[in-house]
C-alpha cells in the first residue's frame, strides 16, 4: 500500500477542513506512515467476494408515516447558535473560489 | 473521603424501609461528586438543583404510593454524550462550548421515566475517542484506585465515579470497548448490549455502526436494573432493534450448571498480556468451572485483525458524524474570520483536539477517492468474517469469556505520546462491536494491586446469558465489593 | 444562436430534481411548509443537532417508487442510502443522505414529441440512466440589509425535503429537446401526484450537462455543466448560449474545459462557476445510521397497479372512447387539473365534446384573463356540466351561460341558484315571444319581404334582432319555432 506524503496529508485536511500547523503535518505524517502500516494487514486477507458488513444486525427497513411532527419553535432552533438574525444563521460569506457540491 | 453509597438494591431497600429518602441519598451524591473532583475529576458537571427537585418529587410519590420502577429516586450519572432537554452537552470537547441540548435522549427518556434521578454528567475522552478519559478538554479524570493512573477510557468518568462509590451506577457508551475497559481499570461491572438493544437517539454519534450505550453499576444485577431502564425499540432510532426490553432480572438465577463456556485460543496466549492479569482470568475461569460452568476451547482466527478493522471503520464514521461541527448552527466559532473557508477550517482546528483530528483526517483519508476500496470497503469485508468467527463459535458454546484488557490501569502520559499503542489496549474489546454481539466486564482480582476485568461476551440478543454468569460469578465472590482507598 | 450547433452534433443529458410531494421531510419529521419564515419548519434532525438520527418517510419511497415506474424503471430491491460529504453551511450534516452505488432504480425511458420525417409528428425516446432519492439542502440567503455585506443568511426550512433526482442519458440533441424532455418528466410527475413539478418554486430544478462532436463520432466531447436553472425559457436560452460557446471555443481550435457554468438571463451567456477538480471528492459511503432498504417484490407490484393513468395514455382514451380530436385531447390533458376537471365535467354531463368546448374556448380564456390556475379556482367540474346542462335544456341561453364563466371560475358558486338571481333565466312565456316576434316582424317589412321571395337566409337576422329585444334572454328555439310559423301565414 502506499505510504503517505506531506502534501496528501495537507489535502486530506483541507477535505476536512481543518487548518494544521507545520509540527501538526509532520507529526500527521509520521502517524499516518505507523496507522497505515498497521492497518495494511488487512491486505493479507482473501476478501473476494465477501459481502461488506455495513451493520451487525440485520432488520427490515424500518420507515415512518408520512405525518409531521409540530415545527420547533424558531428561537430555540438558533439558541445555539454562535450568530443568528431574525431566525437565520449567519455565516461569513464565500469569498474564495470555495462553491457548493 | 466521605462514605461511599451502596448498590442499586441496596439503596432502594433503604427507601422502602423509610430508613432514607431520595433527597437525602441524592444530596449525599452531590456532595460526594463535589469533593471528589479535585482529586478524581469524574464530572464535567453537575445538576444539583434539577437532580434535588426530581428527588423531592419523588419521594412525594413514593409517599402517595405511585413508585414508577425499582429505580425511582436512585441517582444516576451520564457520560457527557448523551443530551437531556435544557443541560449542557459537550462531550468533553472544545467545539461544543456553550451547547444546551432543546432534546432529551432516549435512553435518559427511559431513565426519567422510571424516576431516576440524574445528578450530573461524567467526564471522557473528547467525542469518546480514547481508552483513558486523558483527551478531555476538562482535564483528565484520575483511576480511584490510584490517582496516577487513567481511569481507562472514554466513559472513564463514569467508572470512575461508580468505582469511588459517588454514584450507584452510571450510563456510558461503547464504540469499541469504551464501557468494558474503564469498569475492568476501575473494578466495577460495565455492559455493552447488544448492538440496537438501546436507542441511540440523543447519544452524540462517534462511529454509528459501532456505538451502543450501556451501564456501569456494582453488580450484575444492579446493572441489568439499569438496562431495562434504558433497553427497548426506538422508531426514532433505524438501527433500533424491534422487541421490548428484555426482564434482565428475571435471567439471574445464580445456576451455571450446564452452561458452555468458549475460551478463545488465540486470547489465552501470554503474548501481548500482562502475566498477572492472566492468571487472575484463568483463576475465574476455573472459579466459574467450579460453579458448574464447563468449558472449551474455541477459535476466532480473524480476531487478530479486529484493531485494524475497527480502527478504519470507526475513523471512516467518525470523520463524517463530525462534520456538522462547523460553528454555523452551535458550539464554539472562531473569532473574526474572513470568509466561511477560514471560519470552518479555524473553528474545527481550535474546536477539536489532538486526537479527535488525527482520527478525522485518518477517516477522511480512509473514504476518499482511491482508497475507499483498500481500507473501508475491506475493513467492511474483514468485519464479516469476524462477525462468522462468532457466529461459529456460538454454535457450540453459550458464552465466550476474555480478559477485559490486556494490562491493569495504565499511568497517565503512559500512551499519550504514541497513538498506535493505545489503539492496542483495545485488543479484546473492539470483536464485540464489530460483531454487534452484548458483552460486560465484571470484577475478577487484582494485579499488582490494580482491578482486573473479566470479559463475557454473549450471543446478538442475549444480554442475560453474560448477565446471569456475571451475577453467579459475584454470588461466590467477592471483587466487586472491594472498594478503593479512601472510600468506606 | 441556433439551437444546433451547425458543425457539431450537440449532445445533452438532464439530472432532474423533484421534489416529493410529503406532508414531512425525507428522514425528519419536520412538515413541509413553502414560504414560511426561515427556520420555522424545521426539527432537531433538520438542524443536524448532536446526537439525532435519520428515519426513512415511507411515503417518499412510495412516491419514489411510483416515478420510477411511471417513467419505465427497473426498481431494485435493495437499494442503499450513501452520504455525500462536503461542507456548506446549508448543507447541517456536512453530508447529504443521496444514494450512490445501488440506487432506487436504473434504466427506464421517458417519450418526447419529435418531428419525424416528412415533418409527421414523431416520438423520440430518451433513456434514463438512474432514479435515486436524496434529501434537499437549506437555503443561503444573500441580503446585505439584514445581513451585512460580508454575511450570508442559512435557512433550513428546506433542508431535508424529500427529492428525487432523475439522470438522463445523453440522448438529447438539442435545446428544444431539452425543455420537451423537462416538460414530459413534468407531466408524469403531475399525473402521478409525485409532485407539484412547479419549477417557480423550486420543486423542479434541473441542471443539464453539454457537450459537442463532430458529427458522426462516437466520443462525446468534454461536456461542461449548466446549473440551477430554473424556468424552461433559462434553459433553453442557456443551452443555446453553451452550445454557441462551445461551437466558438471548437472552432477556434480550442479546447472546451470540464467546469460548471452559471447563465444570466440579463447577458444572455453563460460563466464559468468553477473548474471541476479533483477536490471533488465526495467520500461517498452507505449511511451507518441507515440500514439498506429491503422492498418486496410484492410492494413494488402493488405501486405499479396503483400508478395513475399518464397524460398520453388519458389523451388517446379521450380520442378514442369519447370520440375527441387529437389536439382537443392533448388539450385537455396538459395538466392533471384540466384533465381531471374535463374528465369530471364530461361524466357528470354526458356530451364530451360539447364539454371539451366549453372547457377549451371558455373556460380556459376566463383562467386566462383572471390569471389563475384551474387548481386555485373553486369552480366545480359539476357546476359545469350543470350550466351546459341548462343550456341544453333551454333553461338558460349560450350567451348568458357563458357570462357566467369568469364568476364562476373566479369565485364558485351554483350556476342554478346564480341564473335565478340574475334573473338571466331563458324567457320560453309563449306570450312573451310571440309579442316580440310580432313587433321585430313589423319593424322589419323588407326582410318579410326577402324572406317570401325565397332568402330563407333572413330568419336568422329576424332571430337575432328578437333576442336582442329579449336581452338575449329568449329561447332560441321557441323563438325560430314562433318565427317559423308567424313567417309561415
Amino acid at each position: 500500500m502506499a505510504r503517505i506524503s506531506r502534501a496528501e496529508v495537507e489535502r486530506v485536511a483541507s477535505l476536512a477542513r481543518l487548518s494544521l500547523s507545520d509540527e501538526e503535518g509532520d507529526r500527521l505524517v509520521r502517524e499516518f506512515e505507523s496507522f497505515l502500516g498497521y492497518i495494511d494487514t488487512l491486505q493479507e486477507i482473501d476478501t473476494a467476494g465477501v459481502v461488506p458488513t455495513a451493520h451487525p444486525i440485520s432488520l427490515p427497513t424500518p420507515t415512518r408515516p408520512d405525518e409531521p411532527e409540530v415545527a420547533m419553535d424558531p428561537d430555540s432552533a438558533v439558541a445555539n447558535a454562535p450568530e443568528a438574525v431574525a431566525s437565520a444563521f449567519l455565516v461569513p460569506k464565500v469569498i474564495d473560489t470555495e462553491a457548493e457540491g | 473521603m466521605a462514605e461511599g453509597i451502596g448498590t442499586l438494591r441496596e439503596l432502594r431497600a433503604a427507601l422502602d424501609s423509610r430508613k432514607t429518602s431520595s433527597v437525602e441519598i441524592v444530596g449525599g451524591c452531590l456532595r460526594r461528586a463535589e469533593a471528589s473532583q479535585q482529586s478524581l475529576r469524574a464530572f464535567v458537571g453537575l445538576r444539583a438543583e434539577a437532580a434535588l427537585r426530581e428527588a423531592e418529587a419523588s419521594d412525594a410519590r413514593r409517599e402517595r404510593g405511585e413508585v414508577r420502577s425499582p429505580l425511582d429516586g436512585l441517582p444516576i450519572a451520564i457520560k457527557d454524550n448523551m443530551v437531556q432537554t435544557g443541560e449542557p452537552t459537550h462531550c468533553a470537547s472544545r467545539i461544543l462550548e456553550g451547547f444546551v441540548s432543546p432534546y432529551t435522549a432516549t435512553a435518559v427518556a427511559g431513565l426519567e421515566r422510571a424516576g431516576v434521578v440524574v445528578i450530573g454528567r461524567t467526564n471522557m475522552d473528547e467525542f469518546a475517542m480514547g481508552s483513558s478519559t486523558e483527551h478531555s478538554v476538562e482535564g483528565p479524570t484520575r483511576n480511584p484506585w490510584d490517582l496516577d493512573r487513567t481511569p481507562g477510557g472514554s466513559s472513564g468518568g463514569s467508572a470512575a465515579a461508580v468505582a469511588a462509590r459517588i454514584v450507584p451506577a452510571a450510563l456510558g457508551s461503547d464504540t469499541g470497548g469504551s464501557i468494558r475497559q474503564p469498569a475492568s481499570f476501575c473494578g466495577v461491572v460495565g455492559m455493552k448490549p447488544t448492538y440496537g438493544r438501546v436507542s441511540r437517539w440523543g447519544l452524540v454519534a462517534f462511529a454509528s455502526s459501532l456505538d451502543q450505550i450501556g451501564a456501569f453499576a456494582l453488580t450484575a444485577a444492579d446493572c441489568a436494573w439499569v438496562l431495562e431502564a434504558i433497553a427497548g425499540h426506538d422508531a426514532r432510532d433505524s438501527t433500533s432493534i424491534p422487541e421490548p426490553a428484555p426482564a434482565y432480572s428475571a435471567a439471574l438465577s445464580g445456576d451455571l450448571s450446564g452452561l458452555r463456556l468458549g475460551l478463545p485460543k488465540e486470547y489465552f496466549v501470554s503474548e501481548g498480556v500482562d502475566a498477572g492479569v492472566l492468571a487472575v482470568v484463568r483463576e475465574a475461569v476455573a472459579g466459574l468451572e467450579r460453579a458448574g460452568a464447563k468449558t472449551l476451547e474455541v477459535s476466532l482466527p480473524y480476531a487478530r485483525y479486529a484493531i485494524a478493522t475497527y480502527y478504519s471503520i470507526a475513523n471512516a464514521e467518525a470523520s463524517s458524524n463530525l462534520a456538522r461541527f462547523d460553528g454555523v448552527r452551535y458550539g464554539h466559532r472562531t473569532a473574526g474570520a474572513k470568509g466561511l473557508t477560514e471560519m470552518y477550517c479555524r473553528t474545527r482546528s481550535e474546536g477539536f483536539g489532538a486526537e479527535v483530528k488525527r482520527r478525522i483526517l485518518l477517516g477522511t483519508y480512509f473514504l476518499s477517492a482511491g482508497y475507499y476500496d483498500a481500507y473501508y470497503r475491506k475493513a467492511q469485508q474483514v468485519r464479516t468474517l469476524l462477525r462468522g468467527d462468532f457466529e461459529q463459535a456460538f454454535a457450540g458454546c453459550d458464552a465466550i469469556v476474555t480478559p477485559t484488557s490486556p494490562e491493569v490501569a495504565f499511568r497517565l502520559g503512559e500512551k499519550t505520546s504514541d497513538p498506535l499503542t493505545m489503539y492496542l489496549s483495545d485488543i479484546y474489546t473492539v470483536s464485540a462491536n464489530l460483531a454487534g454481539i452484548p458483552a460486560l466486564s465484571t470484577p475478577c482480582g487484582f494485579a499488582h494491586g490494580l482491578p482486573v476485568g473479566l470479559q463475557i461476551l454473549g450471543p446478538a440478543l442475549d444480554e442475560a446469558t453474560p448477565l446471569r454468569i456475571a451475577d453467579a460469578f459475584q454470588r461466590i465472590t467477592d471483587h466487586h465489593t472491594a472498594c478503593p482507598g479512601g472510600v468506606s | 444562436m441556433s439551437a444546433s450547433g451547425g458543425e457539431f452534433e450537440v449532445v445533452i443529458g438532464l439530472e432532474v430534481h423533484a421534489h416529493l410531494r410529503t406532508k414531512s421531510k425525507l428522514f425528519s419529521p419536520a412538515p413541509i411548509l413553502y414560504g414560511a419564515e426561515p427556520n420555522h419548519s424545521v426539527h432537531p434532525v433538520c438542524l443536524a443537532l448532536p446526537g439525532v438520527l435519520p428515519v426513512l418517510n415511507e411515503h417518499a419511497v412510495e412516491l419514489a417508487i411510483r416515478a420510477a415506474l411511471a417513467m419505465n424503471c427497473e426498481v431494485h430491491q435493495r437499494s442503499i442510502f450513501a452520504r455525500k460529504n462536503y461542507f456548506y453551511p446549508d448543507l447541517p450534516k456536512g453530508y447529504q443522505i443521496s444514494q450512490y452505488e445501488e440506487p432506487l432504480a436504473t434504466g427506464g425511458w421517458v417519450d418526447i414529441p419529435t418531428q419525424g420525417a416528412g415533418g409527421a409528428a414523431s416520438k423520440k425516446r430518451v433513456r434514463l440512466t438512474r432514479i435515486h432519492m436524496e434529501e434537499d439542502a437549506g437555503k443561503s440567503i444573500h441580503d446585505d440589509a439584514i445581513a451585512g455585506a460580508d454575511a450570508t443568511l442559512v435557512d433550513l426550512n428546506r433542508a431535508g425535503v424529500p427529492l428525487i433526482e432523475i439522470v438522463s442519458e445523453p440522448d438529447i440533441r438539442s435545446a428544444e429537446e431539452a425543455t420537451d424532455y423537462l416538460r414530459a418528466i413534468r407531466s408524469i410527475l403531475r399525473f402521478t401526484d409525485v409532485s407539484d413539478a412547479d419549477m417557480e418554486k423550486g420543486h423542479l430544478r434541473c441542471d443539464v450537462n453539454v457537450s459537442l462532436r463532430p458529427h458522426g463520432s462516437d466520443e462525446y466531447g468534454t461536456r461542461t455543466e449548466l446549473k440551477n436553472l430554473n424556468s424552461f425559457r433559462f434553459i433553453e436560452d442557456a443551452v443555446r448560449a453553451e452550445i454557441e460557446r462551445q461551437s466558438e471555443t471548437l472552432r477556434a481550435g480550442g479546447a472546451v474545459r470540464q467546469c460548471t457554468l452559471a447563465y444570466d438571463p440579463q447577458s444572455g451567456r453563460t460563466s464559468v462557476l468553477r473548474i471541476k477538480e479533483d477536490a471533488d471528492d465526495y467520500r461517498y459511503f452507505p449511511d451507518p445510521d441507515l440500514i439498506p432498504m429491503l422492498l418486496a417484490p410484492e410492494q413494488i407490484e402493488r405501486v405499479r397497479s396503483e400508478v395513475p393513468e399518464l397524460a398520453e395514455q388519458r389523451a388517446e382514451r379521450f380520442q378514442h372512447e369519447w370520440g375527441l380530436s387529437e389536439q382537443d385531447a392533448i388539450q385537455l390533458t396538459a395538466s392533471p387539473a384540466i384533465a381531471n376537471f374535463f374528465q369530471a365535467a364530461a361524466d357528470r354531463h354526458g356530451a364530451p365534446q360539447t364539454v371539451a368546448n366549453w372547457i377549451l374556448r371558455d373556460v380556459m380564456q376566463a383562467l386566462k384573463e383572471l390569471e389563475m390556475a384551474l387548481d386555485d379556482s373553486p369552480f366545480s367540474p359539476e357546476a359545469l356540466a350543470q350550466l351546459i346542462s341548462m343550456v341544453d335544456e333551454g333553461k338558460t341561453t349560450v350567451k348568458s351561460a357563458r357570462g357566467l364563466i369568469a364568476e364562476l371560475v373566479e369565485s364558485g358558486g351554483d350556476p342554478e341558484s346564480l341564473i335565478a338571481e340574475r334573473g338571466l333565466a331563458a324567457v320560453s312565456d309563449a306570450g312573451v315571444l310571440e309579442r316580440a316576434v310580432a313587433e321585430v316582424l313589423a319593424e322589419n317589412p323588407e326582410n318579410v319581404e326577402l324572406f317570401h321571395s325565397g332568402e330563407k337566409k333572413v330568419v336568422n337576422f329576424l332571430m337575432g334582432q328578437v333576442m336582442r329585444k329579449t336581452q338575449g334572454k329568449a329561447d332560441p328555439a321557441a323563438v325560430r319555432e314562433i318565427l317559423a310559423r308567424e313567417l309561415g301565414k
